[in-house]
């Protein structure tokens, strides 16, 4: 059944951008009004995706900031924070909304900015992603996100034989992908051999297995079902939204490798949605580094547990194979701005779906799933997209 | 604090969890409903949820259920240095790894030191021969 719709989406390119959060967004924001063909007067509430602000950039209080530079100020406004699924709770949310409704048009994004231009530097962008970790039981470690799932991967690596060559094809898979992306961070053709040669983070992650600090916004407009031919837009349905969480420490998790959270989520997504993986024609997943991408499908039931590792050595998971897997190029190639990633799925589906991805179209995707996790894999958003019958 | 508690103290609270950790002692919570361990405080059960949970001693030897090390450190440390999850029977607990080569999944491993970070204690973990 649908629960909403989506009637625009719009992103800024993911790379360095030296520019206020505000600016940035107000890129994505009108690109996604544009593409709607929604003006700021029609939209009833804006929610906002931005993780890290407070930390990176002392700024904080960022909904009603953004909201009152692209023209939106007085609105309901509200800023969340889970870690890297900071948009995708905030696109659950006005789902919710447009859905009982409480508001017929919202504005959903997120931004944020990782890079160099913050005037960061790795070091201090390591410890601040390490904040996501527990405090008193993980931080005084030394763990670092890399690390985190490097622990989860390693554990899959042990359990199933996963080789770091198989991670290494979802890092060729993913930059081939984004090659035909123009809003992606990078994306142009490499081998296992050269992704092996680039420097270890956290082994077994190579620098090559991990997605790059990204700055970029995206932002997608959500309205209820009875309004969605009311636009210009060409909407999509969401069928399914599944949110889950697991524990914190990790070492309170049951399984490492299994990703509970995914598995709950989607679940829930898929029940709401009416539809199991195997009705799956295109998947946006959460690939932070190479071994969640390999955790995510299996947590989705793309693929089985334990052969998730194959897929992308298989040719199983390029935009042409059985189940395509981050035609965007994922966070890998296209780039990991924190807050903006969650919503950033959701406009690359909204592409497929409409058949507006010109060279990293899946052919007859009618059916969507987007996963976006936050954390050590504690929080996880499942979303379900489909064309309009 | 509930009166029928077993526990020394009351409820297991970081202060004392710091303090054990930085004498030599690795203590945990054991759910007195359902018998979950858990290798640091919580106020509620992360399995039932009941709330009277009573300290127990840990084990301070235990093989190492996952390892990674880490080259690119967050500001403050200084790397490579060996993380891993350790699994010590009942429960698992996330420490450093010290040692010359690194160790690999399965691996023994004993309780031997702490590192601290902000003052904040982490426990240090050494092969056993």
């Amino acid at each position: 059944m649908t629960r909403a719709t989506i009637v625009g989406g719009g992103m800024t390119s993911f790379g360095p951008h030296d520019q206020p959060l505000e600016e940035l967004f107000a890129d994505a924001a009108f690109a996604s009004m544009d593409d709607a063909g929604i003006a700021g007067d029609e939209i009833d509430a804006f929610y906002l995706g931005n993780a890290l602000g407070g930390q990176t950039e002392s700024d904080t209080h960022l909904a009603p900031k953004l909201a009152t530079h692209i023209g939106l100020q007085g609105i309901p406004c509200q800023r969340f924070e889970d870690a890297c699924a900071t948009s995708s709770n905030a696109f659950k949310h006005a789902v919710q909304a447009v859905e009982s409704g409480v508001h017929d048009v919202a504005l959903v994004g997120g931004v944020e900015r990782c890079t160099p231009e913050t005037g960061l530097g790795t070091g201090e962008m390591t410890r601040i992603f390490a904040g996501a970790s527990h405090r008193q039981y993980e931080q005084p470690t030394g763990l670092t996100f890399p690390g985190v799932f490097a622990l989860l991967t390693k554990r899959h690596m042990h359990e199933y034989g996963t080789t770091e060559e198989q991670l290494a094809e979802v890092a060729v898979k993913n930059h081939h992908h984004g090659q035909f992306n123009p809003k992606a961070h990078f994306g142009r053709d490499t081998d296992v051999e050269a992704v092996l040669e680039t420097p270890i983070i956290a082994d077994p992650f190579h620098l090559m297995d991990c997605c790059p600090f990204s700055d970029g916004a995206s932002a997608v407009l959500v309205v209820s079902d009875d309004l969605a031919d009311s636009f210009t837009g060409e909407p999509v349905s969401v069928t399914g939204v599944g949110h889950r969480t697991d524990a914190v420490p990790l070492a309170d998790k049951a399984s490492l490798p299994e990703t509970r959270a995914a598995r709950d989520a989607a679940a829930e997504a898929y029940e709401q949605a009416g539809i199991t993986a195997d009705d799956v024609d295109v998947a946006e997943v959460h690939d932070c580094f190479t071994g969640a991408e390999v955790l995510a499908i299996e947590a989705l039931g793309l693929f089985e547990d334990g052969t998730g590792g194959r897929a992308a050595a298989d040719g199983e998971t390029y935009i042409d194979g059985e189940m395509p897997v981050n035609p965007s190029g994922g966070l890998k190639a296209k780039g990991h701005p924190i807050g903006a990633t969650g919503t950033a799925q959701l406009v690359e589906l909204t592409e497929q779906l409409r058949g507006d991805a010109a060279d990293r179209q899946v052919d007859d995707a009618r059916t969507a799933v987007a996963h976006n996790l936050g954390g050590d894999a504690a929080t996880t958003v499942v979303t379900v997209l489909e064309a309009r019958a | 604090m509930s009166g029928d508690r077993t526990s020394e103290s009351g409820p297991l609270a970081y202060a004392d969890w710091r303090d054990r950790l930085e004498d030599g002692e690795l203590v945990g919570l054991e759910c007195r409903s359902c018998g979950h361990v858990t290798a640091t405080p919580k106020r509620a059960c992360i399995d039932c949820g009941d709330r009277i949970l009573d300290t127990c001693s840990l084990p301070t030897t235990g093989t190492v259920h996952s390892e990674t090390t880490i080259t690119v450190p967050p500001v403050g440390f200084e790397g490579p240095y060996q993380v891993g999850v350790i699994d010590l029977g009942e429960t698992k607990l996330m420490g450093r790894i010290r040692g010359d080569e690194g160790v690999e999944i399965g691996a023994s491993v004993e309780f031997a030191d702490t590192v601290e970070l902000d003052g904040m204690p982490a426990p240090v973990f050494e092969p056993v021969e």
